[in-house]
């Protein structure tokens, strides 16, 4: 093997070099008259789009060096998706290598071309970038004129901004049964989404319940779903429901979301509930409270009262609960159609809260079997969470007529009817839904599953006063999916009457709906009524809202509660005007599960000052 | 890959290396360790004379450290990547320094960030880091957080940060 050849030295090649004396040298001259730009990418001071940052934090975290802090400014709000600190940067301590730059949520922060900054003052090297950048000493660039540097690419991007795609089941398939949708992640693909998160936090703070969301994250990347579990159970008691069902407000907080998809909080809840035995709940949650001695009565078994109970029973009260239907779970057993959230989802998460000791006494309707004065007796304090069980009409004519129904009967009869609880519900082969909301997403999508079921095809027209997918307070994926099921939208109509002949449903006319709320966001619908259109049906459903129903409480109860629009009032506590009743959920809060969530737990607190007090 | 590319790998058969070609110009060689050092010499004797790079990849889950030499042809313009594994908790290797003695200052930088040892190359003081007391940094182990933290404890400023930015924003006077 021949070896390389060094080159052979010359005894006059130092003696060379001073020809180099009477050059034009190449280095610049320090310091210089003429300062030199520095290239296109440098990576040089920062600036920070203060409008753009929504103070996450996340370039703090990823600092290798620990040069930056996040301090929080006056002035500032803490806001849905925004926090109300900014990044502020020791230029002692950064080796400026732009990893602040590439995993910026939103791209607020970059890096400026100055590279210029001297000063004998340490001070001077403590800096919140702003928009103008550093009023750098002696830098090559008037302060703000400074030109951009490294800035993020797609290949110097460090966010994963693709959410992992969620298996679900195709329209054509799930149209023919109440087969849950959503079919969850698998171990990889959980790991994977995980893996997006930031740890920002900005979710917890609008999370209602203020869940622990980074933390069970995490929990799921190492691959250790008990600590996970405990993480859920510390604030939510419901989190195999609220995986599935959950209106996931945190993901519209999401920081990862500002310039791409927000990480699937909520699915990744559920794979933590999905893939832990429930055998081995009792050992990784290890609830063991002593004994306080005193009991809570709990009327309705809905997302309040169980979140309630849970976390009452945690604190060592003796809690039982009264429900007026066969099943616990109110809405959520009764309500949300069976393809969103099956009864085992529900029965772990009760199961679990039983486990507990909480007693739920079921066809235990309040007023009939039982009495509240009783009840109040009984315990030692009393929470209310019944929920809005009642439908609203719009009461045009024909909404009397027998075969115009209310959607929450209606979807109770449904999951009433697959549980083989109760008779078939009837189906009609042409139906009107009026409304808007995940309600008559919902009634639309499950009778839509019974005309296939029955008659191999869907005839069903949803109608809103709302104009557009955007207006609707539904949810877009309810949307979407309802129209990928064959449901057919009219927005912007409001109904002028059912028509009914020979007593028989025919249809119901609607005219165009020019305006929903007016200038002070109020309800205040205006129509057009020369334009007017009719739907043939011959069954109407209405599923404009719902209302309480408070008949169970007596009289002077009532008296002495506050109401304010149809709900009730209460402290920072769910406590009522009366010291020993709370009160929680949609009666008092609304509008969805995680809210009743975070009610019971605030009640439960309650409960506990107010007795540890008495 | 090109045909003269090709050549050469069927010259390495006997070597029994996994190839994978990157590019028209740009394959990987990967054999056991006991075999590089033959490789090196076989690609040296066919035109691929040029040591470009020698480097090393931290595989810390696998427990080993990947050595990485790039050999370049000004004949073809063809590339070798010629890669091995070696134990991580006993990085010891071969110098190759009598093949290309520039070799010697890749190996002390390679002792230095990854701590590997090479054989037959006594030289192996420092080359960029000053007063280097910890693991070597490019280690996957190696928590540069957590050694900025201790190295350099955070200084204590009285400067105002907020109103600062505040004034360079137009929200304030200064």
């Amino acid at each position: 093997m021949a070896m390389q050849e060094l080159p052979k030295k010359d005894f006059f090649a130092p003696l060379k070099a001073w020809k180099f004396l009477g050059k034009k040298p190449v280095t610049i001259e320090v310091p210089n008259k003429v300062k030199r730009e520095a290239s296109d990418r440098y990576r040089g001071f920062h600036i920070n789009d203060w409008e753009k940052c929504i103070g996450c934090g996340t370039c703090s975290k990823i600092c290798p060096t620990d040069a930056i802090t996040m301090v929080e400014v006056p002035g500032l709000v803490r806001d849905h998706g925004k926090m109300p600190q900014r990044p502020v940067i020791d230029y002692g301590r950064c080796s400026f290598c732009a990893l602040c730059v590439d995993i910026c949520t939103t791209g607020s922060l970059q890096m400026t071309r100055e590279y210029v900054h001297v000063s004998e003052d340490a001070e001077d090297y403590i800096y919140m970038p702003t928009e103008k950048g550093l009023d750098a000493k002696r830098g090559v660039y008037e302060h703000g004129k400074a030109p951009l540097g490294w800035v993020k690419d797609e290949n110097s991007d460090i966010l994963d901004l693709v959410r992992v795609k969620m298996p679900m089941e195709e329209p054509e398939v799930r149209v023919k049964s109440f087969i849950e949708i959503v079919k969850g992640y698998s171990k990889e693909q959980a790991e994977q989404e995980a893996a997006r998160c930031v740890a920002c936090g900005i979710c917890t703070y609008t999370c209602p319940e203020h869940m622990d969301i980074p933390q069970y994250i995490e929990s799921i990347y190492k691959g250790d779903l008990e600590e996970g579990l405990r993480w859920l159970y510390r604030t939510n008691p419901l989190s195999m429901v609220c995986g599935r069902v959950c209106t996931h407000r945190c993901e519209t907080a999401c920081s990862v979301g500002v310039r791409g998809e927000p990480v699937a909080i909520r699915w990744l809840k559920r794979y933590i509930i999905d893939n832990v035995p429930f055998e081995e709940y009792d050992r990784i949650l290890n609830i063991r409270p002593e004994k306080k001695g005193k009991s809570i009565g709990i009327v309705g078994s809905g997302p309040a009262g169980l979140s309630a109970a849970y976390f009452l029973a945690t604190m060592g009260y003796d809690v039982t609960i009264y429900e007026a239907n066969a099943r616990p779970g109110g809405v959520m057993r009764y309500g949300i159609p069976r393809y969103r959230l099956p009864d085992e989802a529900l029965d772990k998460d009760i199961a679990f809260i039983e486990a507990l000791g909480v007693k739920i006494l079921v066809n235990t309707k309040v007023g009939q079997e039982i009495n509240f004065d009783e009840i109040a007796k009984k315990h030692d304090a009393v929470f209310l969470s019944t929920g809005f069980g009642l439908g609203r009409s719009t009461r045009v004519p024909g909404t009397d007529h027998p075969n115009v129904k209310q959607a929450l009967p209606m979807l109770k009869m449904i999951r009433d009817y697959l549980r083989g609880d109760g008779p078939k519900p009837p189906v009609p082969r042409k139906l009107i839904v009026i409304g808007g909301g995940n309600v008559a997403m919902d009634i639309s999508r499950s009778m839509a599953r019974l005309q296939t079921m029955e008659y191999g095809e869907v005839n069903v027209h949803t109608l809103s006063l709302e104009r557009s997918f955007e207006e609707m307070p539904a949810d877009m994926d309810e949307i979407e999916e309802a129209l990928e099921e064959g449901v057919e939208f009219h927005p912007g109509w409001g109904p002028i009457e059912i028509v009914i002949e020979n007593d028989e449903v025919k249809g119901a006319r609607f005219k165009k709906c020019l305006r929903v709320f007016d200038e002070n966001h109020r309800f205040s619908p205006q129509f057009d009524e020369n334009n007017q259109i009719f739907i043939e049906a011959d069954m109407v459903i209405e599923a404009i809202g719902q209302a309480p129903d408070y008949s169970y409480l007596p009289q002077e109860i009532q008296e002495k509660l506050e109401f304010v629009r149809g709900r009730i009032k209460t402290n920072e506590y769910n406590q009522t005007a009366i010291e020993w009743l709370f009160a929680g959920g949609d009666i008092v809060h609304g509008p969805d599960i995680i809210h009743g969530v975070a009610d019971g737990y605030t009640a439960a607190k309650g409960i506990d000052m107010y007795l540890s007090n008495k | 890959m090109m045909s003269s590319m090709n050549d050469v790998v069927k010259s390495l058969e006997g070597f029994n290396p996994f190839i994978e070609e990157i590019d028209e110009r740009e394959v990987k060689v990967t054999v056991s360790p006991d075999r590089v050092i033959a490789v090196l010499e076989t690609l040296k004797a066919n035109g691929y004379s040029h040591l470009s790079l020698m480097t090393c990849v931290d595989w810390i889950d696998d427990n080993q450290l990947e050595l990485v030499y790039i050999l370049f042809s000004w004949k073809d313009g063809g590339k070798f990547i010629v890669s091995t594994r070696i134990d991580r908790n006993n990085p010891k290797f071969f110098t190759v320094k009598e093949l290309w003695p520039v070799a010697r200052f890749y190996e002390r930088e390679l002792h230095e960030f990854f701590g590997v040892e090479f054989e037959g190359n006594d030289d192996m003081r420092p080359l960029f880091l000053e007063l280097w007391d910890e693991k070597p940094p490019l280690r996957k182990d190696f928590d540069p957080r957590d050694y900025s933290r201790k190295k350099f404890p955070d200084r204590k400023y009285e400067k105002d940060v907020i109103k600062e930015a505040k004034i360079f924003r137009g929200e304030i006077n200064g």
